[in-house]
């Protein structure tokens, strides 16, 4: 018998949904920071002064440009607009009229959105490695890329819960989004003292202080990993809580 | 139908004082429904509250007041009950670079189909709708008609008793209103699906369906057969603006005929305004009484065409 039963239309969704995202207009705007962020790194390690001490200056500039700046504008480009933009072109007529369900329905927007992230975030990150790295070479450049890389992917898990939320909460999402990104994430998350645990950059530099051994990520004076972990799947499931409810309370003109 | 077959059928959608407002406008007004299984047409002007009643029918919006149930269930978080749903809307959905096929696969999945019997299924219902040739080209690239059969194929990929399609020959050409009015008979006649279809066009749903509920402005009006309806249309006196040459004497003429029951001037008195209460008789005579004058017609239009008028009419000027 080759007909598999599913309980759910869930896999339907997500492949359909993160399907869309991949290849709509977003990924040229994902593209663009993939090409600039090659273009810098590229540029970078053509310099012979780096040559000296490349994985300290490598991660440096991959922490700088890819996990502090690009990584909370990317997850708000993609999750300001997800739910939204199909509420907005009727796209999202056949989620809510399946049977399926709001709340899990939510869920799948929230996996194809971070499975989404994750993909478009490793694959900058991947451009930006192979930038800099291909042409300095150095000592455990390995192990950075693999941490660079789960912390991205973790990133994009923790960003998603956030910017689906405020997509679904309201009505102009995008505005909130910038604010968040550049403002909160940005500069306050950037102040010392405890304000800074206020942003998920800092648990996110918690756990990468654990897992890079190199460059001032690895100075990084935040909590244990372990614990940063638990208070990202907390904040990831309030927020997911909050919009879950708000998603099924919300009425589809 | 005998009245014991009459006694068995229960109510697909049964709705009372059902009211919706958005903010300042009132989509639904105390809104009465008891809709039965087979067809059934909702009729009534554009902004008449349609697409509100289908999407309280679906969940996708709540009501203020009253109680609704489709097929005994309240719509509202009841996503049980989408699985016996299937939705054709009036808006377009379809994402264009999609194709045909992998649109239907994606709405199956959703629908918790997969395999070979979500496959068969895309088979067996874009036969149903006469899209096979065109199944595997992006929809972007399908015609008005194309789409619309498209979308009548997604409403009942998994096989729902009720199939809810809003306006769904809205736009269409005359050929493609035959074969979809065509389509939605055999969808209930062969295919057992009871069908919910609306339209600003009454004669549209005549085509259809004898039972007919007439929506305006957020209220059933009307609602029965649609025999009963159409005796209630046709006791409206109709407007018909004629122009012409010569155009008093027609006037003069028309005053004599007992089914006219008004004769007005318009503002350049290059034609006349004639209220009749029996169109269907004037339309007969009008030759004979033209040529009994000296006046040249040159235009000749009725102004109930639009149904807003008929409305108008029974509801007796409400709003």
């Amino acid at each position: 018998m080759n007909t598999v039963a599913v309980r759910t239309g869930l896999p339907a969704m997500i492949r359909h949904i993160t399907r869309k995202m991949l290849l709509g207009k977003r990924i040229i705007i994902a593209g663009f920071i993939g090409l600039f962020i090659a273009l810098i790194l590229g540029y970078a390690g053509s310099q012979p002064y780096y040559y000296e001490n490349p994985v300290d200056i490598g991660t440096d500039m991959m922490d700088l440009l890819i996990l502090f700046f690009f990584m909370p504008i990317i997850a708000m480009i993609y999750g300001t607009s997800i739910v939204r933009d199909d509420i907005d072109d009727k796209s999202i007529t056949p989620v809510v009229t399946s049977p399926i369900g709001r709340f899990p329905a939510y869920m799948g927007y929230y996996l194809s959105l971070a499975i989404t992230l994750s993909i478009v975030m490793l694959g900058i990150t991947s451009i930006g490695f192979v930038a800099f790295f291909g042409q300095t070479g150095g000592d455990g450049m390995g192990n950075l890329y693999v941490s660079m890389c789960g912390l991205v992917i973790i990133g994009s898990f923790a960003y998603s819960t956030l910017f689906l939320a405020l997509s679904v909460a309201l009505e102009k999402p995008m505005y909130m989004g910038l604010f968040y990104a550049f403002i909160w994430e940005g500069f306050i998350g950037s102040i010392p003292g405890s304000i800074g645990k206020l942003s998920i950059k800092y648990y996110l530099r918690s756990l990468g202080s654990e897992w890079i051994g190199h460059g001032s990520i690895s100075r990084f004076r935040g909590i244990e990993g372990a614990d940063a972990f638990l208070v990202l799947l907390l904040v990831a499931f309030i927020f997911l809580f909050i919009g879950g409810k708000l998603f099924e309370e919300k009425e589809i003109p | 139908m005998s009245a014991e077959k009459e006694e068995q059928r229960y109510p697909v959608v049964y709705a009372q004082g059902l009211s919706k407002w958005y903010k300042q406008v009132i989509g639904l007004n105390n809104f009465n429904l008891d809709i039965k299984p087979g067809i059934t047409g909702i009729v009534g002007p554009n902004g008449s509250g349609k697409s509100t009643l289908f999407k309280i029918m679906l969940g996708m919006i709540r009501v203020n007041n009253g109680d609704i149930w489709v097929m005994g269930q309240r719509p509202w978080a009841n996503p049980f009950l989408l699985e016996k749903m299937g939705f054709c809307p009036d808006y377009e959905y379809l994402p264009s670079e999609t194709t045909g096929r992998e649109f239907l696969r994606f709405v199956g999945g959703l629908h918790k189909m997969s395999g070979d019997v979500l496959e068969s299924r895309i088979g067996e219902v874009t036969a149903i709708v006469g899209m096979l040739h065109a199944l595997d080209r992006k929809m972007g690239g399908y015609s008005k008609g194309m789409k619309q059969r498209i979308k009548v194929a997604v409403s009942i990929i998994h096989n729902p008793q009720l199939v809810l399609l809003d306006e769904p020959l809205s736009g269409t050409d005359p050929l493609v209103r035959r074969d979809l009015v065509e389509l939605i008979k055999r969808l209930n006649k062969e295919h057992g699906h009871d069908i919910i279809v609306s339209s600003h066009v009454l004669h549209d749903v005549e085509k259809m369906t004898r039972d007919v509920v007439l929506i305006y402005k957020g209220r059933a009006i009307a609602s029965g057969s649609i025999t009963e309806i159409r005796g209630l249309i046709d006791k409206h006196p109709h407007n018909i603006v004629i122009e012409g040459k010569g155009i008093g004497d027609l006037a003069k003429r028309l005053l004599d005929e007992k089914y006219v029951v008004s004769v007005g001037y318009n503002k350049d008195r290059t034609g006349i305004l004639a209220q009749v209460s029996r169109p269907e008789e004037f339309f007969d005579d009008i030759a004979e009484i033209v040529a009994t004058t000296e006046c040249q017609v040159e235009k000749m239009c009725s102004l109930d065409d639009n149904l807003e008028a008929v409305f108008k009419y029974l509801v007796g000027g409400i709003g």
